[in-house]
């Protein structure tokens, strides 16, 4: 499998946000960037029935919206699909974002947005926490020199995460 | 058991406290339990209420307007689990699934659209020396704002899960882009009319004005670039200033 | 300045501040409401009219999506009001010089507003804390008021976002006078109608929609000629 490059690609975003498509996402980083499709890369969505309908109905004509697991979004980014677009990839945890660099989807950064807080989690910043797993698998995100940015929105400030600061 | 007409309307007017005790563990969850509060003081008594209490406190972060939509369907689907009616996923599932969307959709046609296109339509009005347009702002405004909470509390309550549907139905993502494109034609007005009284007095005024239209393109770059408006309306005002006192 | 005066202030602080995001959001908080109300109860809605005006479109492209929290324009449109006033009231400058002094002087700290915000809302888990312990001692009795708290939190931070404007405003304004009363009162026509024309530039950075630019210009050209033959 030839390796290849996420840029190439047209992913402008990789993202990791539980809350997958909400106001962030619609409102500030597809006009930020001029995004023109969104990828959704999950695989518990199919639990309820209506979530798929809702997050379609959520997006404006005009943006392309694609969802499915991450093994076929994963293929599909790979088929060169979509690469006209400039595309915004979606995970809802650092996991899956691990899951699809493996399977050759080579983001350069990965963006941190919203991880809920909850028992046993670590928390970061206000909007990020993080479970010792989710560490674990940025760490070899981070290892493979994605650079791993956690950042809400646009206009926030970009704070690089490192396991151990160096 | 149906929720009477008065308990719909304390849980409408609740509905607008949800964001009394945001939070950046569970956003609104307090906020859901207290607008509940009346229809599952009829649900429920004793442990029952504590327990239904504890299974809805956790995460929930939605648009403050269509959350009532949101409400509505839970409210429904409570009723029909008491009569052991089976809609295939749990109410944690359902609120989860729900407040994303409802929250693109809500930031994209309140925030996003209705709110500039007001403030646009208002501003013009109000430079036009109408003193009612902050009035008319809200009128303009609220409308739509209390029609959609309510709305979404009827259509929730009334249909529990195809609640889904209306909210398709409604299109509101769509009409956010409409939206934005109808309220650049008051704002191109608006710039027409600032830059018009401007350059009053000067020879050829239109022409002048017609200059408003670069710097308004040189703001839209600066500002793309994530240079503060701050930033650029001090310096605008500074280098006014100064080439006011070097005339 | 008078005590009403100040307690008038406070009172449409907290108002606009509680409807921004804690209870309602009827868009009293918006500057092109808050201020003119501001102004109406301190006897001067051209004044408020005048700040909500220039104020109104510059933040507006900043939307409190999801836990993004914009800087506070409704303390600054409150606070600036009583700025233009105060500006007024000790220059006899016009009205529209002392409003862009009020402006230029307390926009800046509308920053503060963002840190007091979070504050509250750090402050409100607190809350939760309470109602999951209530609950684990199945006590339902207090939810409703350790939900209702949180809007002390919140008038909290308005008030002071509220005052970091109005204190520092009041603390530059004599130095700021000082230097550029003239100037200010002689281009102060000019730098009205820079502030609508920045907002535009800002609410448009943030706009991206199918044939925008287009449909802006057209609009403005149009709008330029109907003004020209009139």
């Amino acid at each position: 499998m030839a390796e290849v490059n996420g840029d190439a690609m047209g992913i402008v975003l990789a993202r990791v946000d539980n809350r997958l498509i909400h106001g962030q996402i619609i409102e500030s980083w597809v006009p930020a960037l001029d995004v023109d499709c969104i990828v959704v890369a999950n695989n518990q969505l199919a639990t309820v029935a209506f979530q798929k309908t809702l997050m379609e109905a959520a997006v404006p004509r005009g943006i392309r919206l694609s969802i499915g697991s991450v093994e076929e979004m994963a293929d599909r980014l790979k088929s060169r699909e979509l690469e006209a677009h400039r595309i915004l990839l979606l995970f809802a945890s650092p996991r899956d974002a691990l899951r699809a660099y493996r399977m050759g989807i080579l983001f350069q950064e990965l963006n941190i947005g919203n991880l809920q807080g909850g028992k046993d989690k670590l928390r970061v910043n206000c909007t990020v926490s993080l479970t010792g797993d989710d560490m674990a698998q940025l760490q070899m995100l981070e290892d493979q020199g994605v650079r791993i940015v956690l950042q809400c929105i646009p206009s926030d400030r970009r704070q690089i995460w490192r396991r151990s600061p160096r | 058991m149906k929720l009477p007409r008065l308990v719909l309307l304390q849980v409408f007017l609740r509905s607008f406290l949800l964001q009394a005790s945001w939070n950046y563990e569970q956003m609104q969850s307090l906020g859901l339990l207290y607008a509940v509060t009346p229809a599952f003081r009829r649900y429920y008594t004793g442990l029952a209420l504590v327990d239904a209490y504890r299974r809805h406190l956790e995460h929930f972060n939605t648009h403050p307007y269509l959350a009532t939509a949101v409400i509505g369907a839970l409210l429904k689907l409570e009723e029909q689990a008491q009569k052991g009616v089976d809609p295939g996923f749990g109410l944690s599932e359902f609120k989860s699934a729900m407040v994303a969307p409802c929250a693109a959709m809500g930031d994209a046609f309140f925030w996003g659209s209705l709110r500039p296109l007001a403030g646009v339509v208002t501003l013009l009005l109000a430079f036009q020396g109408f003193w009612w347009a902050p009035v008319c702002y809200l009128l303009l405004y609220n409308f739509p704002h209390l029609a959609f909470r309510a709305l979404g509390l009827l259509r929730g309550y009334g249909g529990g899960v195809r609640v889904v549907s209306s909210l398709q139905r409604w299109r509101l993502s769509d009409w956010s882009v409409y939206c934005k494109q109808i309220l650049l034609l008051p704002l191109g007005v608006f710039a027409a009319l600032i830059s018009f009284e401007a350059t009053a007095g000067l020879g050829l005024r239109s022409a002048w004005a017609l200059c408003a239209g670069p710097l308004i393109w040189g703001v839209v770059k600066l500002v793309r670039r994530k240079i503060s408006p701050l930033l650029v309306i001090w310096v605008l005002c500074l280098l006014s200033l100064s080439w006011s006192q070097l005339r | 300045m008078e005590l009403s005066t100040v307690g008038l202030t406070l009172a449409a602080a907290v108002v606009c501040g509680l409807d921004r995001t804690a209870a309602g959001q009827f868009m009293l908080s918006r500057p092109i409401v808050a201020a003119p109300l501001t102004g109406w109860l301190l006897g001067s809605p051209e004044a408020g009219l005048q700040i909500g005006a220039m104020l109104e479109l510059f933040w507006l492209g900043r939307l409190p999506v999801g836990s993004a929290i914009p800087p506070d324009d409704s303390q600054v449109a409150v606070g600036c009001t009583l700025l233009a006033l105060v500006a007024q009231a000790r220059t006899g400058m016009p009205l529209q010089a002392a409003a862009v002094a009020g402006l230029l002087l307390g926009m800046p700290f509308g920053k503060t507003g963002q840190f007091f915000d979070r504050q509250a809302r750090i402050l409100n888990a607190k809350l939760l804390r309470r109602v999951e312990k209530g609950l684990e001692n199945g006590c339902v009795k207090s939810l409703e008021r350790w939900h209702l708290l949180g809007l002390l939190h919140f008038t909290l931070a308005s008030v002071a976002t509220l005052v970091a404007v109005v204190v520092g405003g009041l603390l530059l304004l004599p130095v700021v006078l000082k230097t550029l009363e003239q100037p200010l009162t002689l281009v102060s026509n000019w730098l009205w109608l820079l502030f609508p024309l920045t907002g535009i530039g800002s609410l448009l950075g943030g706009l991206k929609v199918p044939r925008g630019w287009q449909i802006f210009c057209a609009s403005f050209v149009l709008g330029l000629f109907v003004l020209m033959l009139r």
